[in-house]
């Protein structure tokens, strides 16, 4: 046999190997990552307490002299809610430590991304990170910390606190990265940001110096997405097993505190024997909580007393198979026992082991299932109704799983979790940005793809100050601008396969398409979340909202057209008209013009005339 | 004299017609102005479908559709300005007795703030105001810049202004005279050919002088360099029906030079609101296709687009009996095309002694 070693490694460690999934691949692509992890983190803690965010973002030169790579200092500061002293050091100095786990709409997961930014600058520069945090506004806690990457566990270099005038986080890290690359895809991120974000004002200042501000351009935030449980057609074989482990009505743990309880409830100060104790049990039966209820249970199929309970551990409950495991640690080994279903007990046990019935569990754990949904859902799905989810097996739940997915009749998932940025500051958004001389903008209604829902909000805007260099289209997921790989998205997809021609648009129109997609899952190709996965529901929203915007455009197209018409026709007469006297006076003999005045002006004011 | 005298009056009385009908156009343009009407002109239709081929007249001819022009219209308004402006400077350069090209009219046009695209659009509009005052060009003065050239012995005597009763003789120069303003004005007064021999090329026209075609055949020759232009065209008529010479042609031996024969003998249809541009007796000496093989002449494969103008002659009413129809069928047997040059084969006299003398007596029985 061949000799492994198999060993366990940190989440700082994976993380740290596989870098380049997370966006870490090289110098100019980390800094642009770094920049977008920070700033998204400190929106997102804006928006979750409703304070209007003012970011401030400035990234320096360690050595303004050396060339590209290099080492740069990148700060991130915000208005934001701060961070519990406490929780600082383990916030920025752990892997998988967050706090955005539910399920709804936010501009980050999990909290990853700001650590591996941390993580990649020791990494490449063996700076340690610098965190300033006030959550109270009275006073602000000053980390200095290193990522122990083997353990991964933060190692406090230093800590002091100051007074301070408000609450807020910052956090400084030193990295190496290419600013003369990355530059223009920061200026971008920073200015899309802002368009996506007018209830921000933020702030940027680039390694040269040069500040760029973009205030905020309205004052009420959009409401917060809530959090919600899981839609039927979201959820597959592994979610499902998770839910129904937790909605178990747990074994409780037997430990001293819960003997106590026993013995409290059962009126009984001394020790006694396991006969006994289920004597007693049943004379006080209805009195009893349902944790000491289900110990009992145990105790009266195991047949122990609760010194023999402090000998074992219960391994398992199958009620499909009439069994009990435990390991007895007495005698190191473990334990079977058969339950008997006449036994008083074995109800009690089996309705606690076994959850909830079917229609209890889809009406409870999912949204939008009611009791009638539920039940024509067993009925489709070929289960009973009140069958408890506990005693299925595994080929059970993946029939149960994969009829979720195939019954049509569940309710459209609910969008409250969801937190479009709503059209009027979409709107005002567009109008700043862009100072366009027509702009619309739709919400389409909230949709959903396998599950999970999602809003498309969409704006077009043209001429003004758009330069006539064609179309551009920018994208955004969640408040997030999408940069990088354009040519795959499902957006240019749809707009490049509009006809723009037939909404009287040609050539190198003056024209920028904004699209925002709002989801508690993006569908992402690829790991980079730069571009949006073509499903067919979200193809069919995006259509259907620029299919409008450009009706609302040719519409304005047409209009203006008219008026440039009319203008046109008033030149061309006023043009035209006395050349005509010239050449009719000579050609007729007279000496005197005609009186023409009057037909420049009914040349002008004529319709156009179809031919 | 009595032909020069008639002349003189039938000329001096198109030139009072032509400026009366144009005096009438201001005149209703100029009340429609006063009285805050918009003034428009009805030109006979020139499409496809207006040009119809009259048997009795032997010319293609517009029929009876109208095109209404009028400023009242926005996308004519520019080209409606422009066909005044053309009726005006018409008016100035016919009561002026001045001359003007075809180029000269697009350059002028500039100076009044009346702005031609191109050319082509300018010569349009030429042909537009031919259509309303049913008159051609050369009636306005207007001459294209392209000249062919006619050589023989026949007298004419002008009647461009300065130059009223001096006379010339075509044969005194070897390099022939430029059928320009001047000639297409002139009276034609005497001669003593009795043959016209148009052909279509410089060179060859030039080798005739040479040659003495003009003594030898008592003819009057005329280089129709290429298509023959219209002022041409009603010289050759007037050698015609004036002085009552039969006329003949020689071109290349292709479906072009058969067409360049044609038009000549029965107009083109881009002249079809004109007439007395045609002479119906003319005859097409060669080369014809059976010459190709009859005189064993060097030969050249014919092109598509050769092909394909044969395709398209052969719908033409004109093309649908005798040699017309039938040289046309050997051509696309042949599908190979010969030049007025490949009699240089067998010498470069070889045309003119053997070749033109052969074709003429065959024409007779034509």
């Amino acid at each position: 046999m061949s000799k492994e070693t198999f060993s366990q490694i940190s989440p700082s460690e994976f993380f740290y190997r596989n870098r380049d999934l997370a966006g870490f691949s090289n110098p100019t692509r980390s800094l642009y990552t770094s920049v977008r992890e920070f700033v998204e983190n400190a929106l997102d803690a804006c928006d979750q307490k409703k304070i209007l965010p003012d970011i401030h973002l400035s990234i320096k030169a360690v050595d303004a002299e050396q060339s590209d790579p290099k080492h740069y200092v990148l700060t991130v500061r915000d208005n934001g809610p701060g961070i519990d002293p406490k929780h600082v050091p383990h916030a920025f100095g752990t892997v998988l430590y967050g706090s955005k786990f539910g399920l709804k709409q936010a501009r980050g997961m999990f909290g990853l991304g700001a650590t591996m930014a941390i993580l990649y600058g020791q990494i490449t520069t063996n700076k340690p990170v610098t965190v300033r945090s006030s959550s109270d506004g009275k006073t602000s806690d000053e980390f200095v910390m290193l990522l122990d990457i083997q353990k991964n566990k933060p190692v406090i270099l230093k800590h002091h606190v100051k007074e301070a005038a408000k609450t807020g986080l910052s956090v400084s890290i030193v990295l190496e990265g290419d600013y003369s690359k990355a530059g223009s895809k920061i200026r971008d991120y920073v200015s899309q940001t802002s368009l996506i974000t007018p209830y921000a004002t933020i702030t940027f200042e680039d390694p040269s110096g040069e500040k760029f501000h973009y205030p905020r351009i309205v004052k009420d935030m959009p409401p917060p997405p809530t959090i919600i449980k899981p839609h039927p057609h979201g959820v597959d074989v592994e979610t499902m097993r998770r839910m129904i482990v937790d909605t178990h009505y747990q074994i409780p743990p037997v430990d001293n505190k819960m003997i106590e309880k026993i013995r409290k409830e059962l009126g009984q100060k001394k020790n006694v024997s396991a006969k006994e104790i289920l004597e007693r049990t049943q004379k006080k039966w209805a009195d009893l909580s349902r944790p000491v209820r289900t110990v009992l249970a145990v105790m009266s199929f195991l047949n122990v007393d609760f010194e023999g309970l402090q000998k074992i551990r219960i391994d398992d409950i199958d009620v499909a198979n009439k069994k009990i495991t435990y390991w007895d640690f007495g005698e190191s080994q473990t334990h079977s026992v058969d339950l008997d279903p006449e036994s008083p007990y074995y109800k009690q046990l089996s309705n606690t082991v076994q959850g909830d019935t079917l229609v209890t569990f889809l009406t409870k754990r999912f949204q939008r299932v009611g009791p009638t949904t539920a039940e024509k859902f067993c009925e489709f799905a070929k289960f009973k109704p009140e069958r408890r989810i506990g005693s299925m097996t595994n080929e059970e739940l993946v029939k149960l799983a994969d009829a979720l997915q195939k019954f049509e009749d569940f309710l459209a998932p609910d969008p409250s979790c969801l937190a479009p940025l709503g059209e009027e500051p979409l709107s005002k958004g567009i109008m700043k940005f862009f100072n366009p001389e027509f702009a619309s903008v739709l919400q389409r209604s909230a949709s959903a793809y396998s599950g999970f829902p999602f809003i498309v909000e969409m704006g077009v805007a043209y001429g003004g100050d758009i330069p006539a260099s064609g179309l551009k289209v920018y994208r955004f997921a969640n408040r997030i601008p999408l940069l990088y790989d354009e040519g795959s998205d499902v957006v240019l997809k749809i707009v490049n396969e509009m006809d723009w021609s037939r909404y009287k648009i040609k050539g190198d129109p003056p024209l920028v398409i904004v699209s925002h997609i709002c989801s508690t899952r993006i569908p992402y190709k690829t790991v980079g979340k730069e571009n949006v996965a073509d499903r067919p529901e979200l193809e069919r929203e995006l259509k259907n909202a620029i299919q409008y915007l450009a009706r609302k455009l040719a519409v304005h197209m047409s209009r203006q057209g008219a008026a440039d018409m009319a203008k046109k026709r008033a030149n061309l007469y006023a043009k035209y008209v006395p050349l005509i006297s010239q050449f009719a006076t000579e050609l007729s003999g007279k000496k005197k013009e005609p009186n023409y005045k009057q037909l420049i002006k009914m040349g002008s004011e004529l319709e156009e005339q179809i031919q | 004299m009595k032909n020069k005298s008639n002349r003189q009056k039938t000329a001096e009385a198109r030139k009072e017609k032509l400026l009366s009908v144009l005096q009438q156009h201001g005149i209703n343009i100029y009340n429609d102005l006063d009285q805050g009407r918009f003034p428009q002109f009805v030109i006979p239709s020139r499409s496809v479908n207006n040009i119809v081929y009259d048997k009795k007249i032997r010319q293609y001819i517009l029929g009876n559709a109208r095109a209404v022009r009028s400023s009242r219209n926005m996308s004519q308004l520019r080209s409606y300005t422009q066909l005044a402006w053309l009726a005006f400077f018409v008016n100035r350069l016919v009561r002026e007795g001045k001359s003007s090209t075809l180029r000269d009219i697009y350059y002028s046009s500039q100076a009044f703030s009346i702005d031609f695209e191109d050319q082509p659009e300018s010569d349009n509009i030429i042909v537009d105001l031919e259509a309303v005052t049913s008159s051609p060009r050369e009636e306005f003065h207007i001459f294209p810049e392209e000249r062919s050239s006619v050589f023989g012995d026949l007298t004419i005597e002008y009647t461009v202004p300065g130059y009223e009763g001096k006379r010339v003789n075509l044969s005194d120069h070897p390099d022939g005279y430029l059928i320009g303003p001047s000639l297409s004005s002139a009276e034609l007064v005497d001669t003593s050919a009795e043959l016209v021999i148009a052909i279509e090329k410089g060179g060859l026209f030039t080798r005739f002088v040479e040659e003495n075609v003009h003594k030898k055949f008592k003819s009057i020759i005329v280089d129709t360099a290429g298509q023959a232009p219209r002022s041409t065209r009603s010289l050759l008529r007037r050698l015609n029906q004036e002085l009552g010479l039969p006329v003949v042609i020689l071109a290349d031996g292709d479906v072009y030079g058969e067409h360049i024969a044609m038009v000549i003998k029965s107009g083109s249809a881009n002249a079809a609101h004109l007439r007395e541009l045609t002479v119906p007796d003319a005859k097409w000496l060669g080369v014809w296709a059976t010459d190709i093989e009859k005189y064993k002449l060097p030969t050249i494969p014919m092109t598509e687009s050769d092909i394909k103008r044969i395709y398209d002659l052969q719908k033409d009413p004109r093309y649908q009996e005798g040699n017309w129809k039938k040289q046309l069928e050997v051509f696309l047997k042949l599908k190979r095309k010969a030049e007025l040059e490949a009699f240089s084969k067998y010498g470069l006299t070889n045309i003119t002694d053997k070749y033109l003398p052969a074709k003429l007596e065959e024409s007779k029985s034509l």
